[in-house]
């Protein structure tokens, strides 16, 4: 009689592919796209280490059609990975005081996208750059 | 030892690289991707010879360079590693000792990896 039996909501095994959790499985899933293109690093560094023919056959690779499809759906698992990460970012630091308010977490979002875009472009403008004047 | 000590625990490591990881990847990730995947390979907006085995090589010997490779490569790993690892762990997909090893422990064989080759290409 005085038995506890609480109530367990039945949760199907597949709860992560379904509303609302699949975009939770999406973000996290895009931060292992970040690693998935680290191994294709990893592996180009593999065959630098073993040397010029190795490298060689690395690079025919990575110049195929397939790579570049491979790169281009990473490039946009990222990009998912950059949006949720500064979506997130304001929820785990401490409050932004500016003039005494609270600074919108929808405005730290914006301004660290915009400043991710910038470091990215930096980066590609500084190889680009050097790549001309070379 | 009092209890403050005895509950100290190592998750805080993790997290300090999947964080890490996590904002590399945010700020350069797109970039590197575009370059490393689409414009060295196919020689867009950037000379083809950047991405021969002699320029390759020189960027890894240098010890910037090899900071930069071990950075972008480990971190990477520990982020993805943090991510699956706690994605795994919400489906229980499998006891968490071998969800562990599968995914901490893939980041820190990688990370060992890629300094020993680093380390063997020289400087």
């Amino acid at each position: 009689m005085s038995e506890r039996r609480p109530f367990h909501r039945k949760q199907p095994r597949t709860w992560w592919a379904q509303s609302p959790y699949v975009a939770y499985t999406v973000r996290e899933l895009s931060g292992v796209a970040v690693a998935l293109y680290g191994a294709i690093l990893l592996a180009g560094l593999v065959c630098l280490a073993r040397g010029p023919d190795a490298f060689a056959r690395y690079r025919q690779i990575v110049a195929s059609e397939a790579s570049l499809l491979i790169h281009l759906l990473l490039f946009v698992a990222v990009v998912w990975h950059v949006v949720t990460w500064f979506q997130t970012m304001p929820k785990t630091i401490p409050k932004l005081i500016l003039h005494g308010r609270p600074v919108p977490q929808a405005r730290l979002t914006a301004a660290s996208l915009v400043f991710a875009a910038v470091c990215s472009v930096a980066l590609l403008a500084v190889v680009v750059v050097v790549g001309a004047c070379s | 030892m009092n209890d403050a000590t005895k509950k100290r625990s190592i998750a805080p490591v993790f997290w300090l690289l999947f964080g890490a990881g996590g904002m590399l990847s945010a700020l350069f990730g797109p970039a590197l991707i575009l370059l490393t995947g689409v414009m060295l390979p196919r020689g867009w907006g950037v000379p083809e010879r950047f991405g021969d085995y002699a320029h390759v090589l020189g960027f890894a010997r240098n010890p910037i360079g090899k900071l930069v490779i071990l950075a972008v490569i480990a971190l990477f790993f520990w982020h993805g590693a943090e991510r699956l690892f706690l994605t795994l762990k919400d489906m229980r997909a499998g006891p968490l000792p071998l969800l562990r090893l599968a995914t901490y422990g893939v980041a820190a064989v990688v990370s060992l990896v890629t300094l020993t080759l680093l380390l063997e290409i020289g400087f």
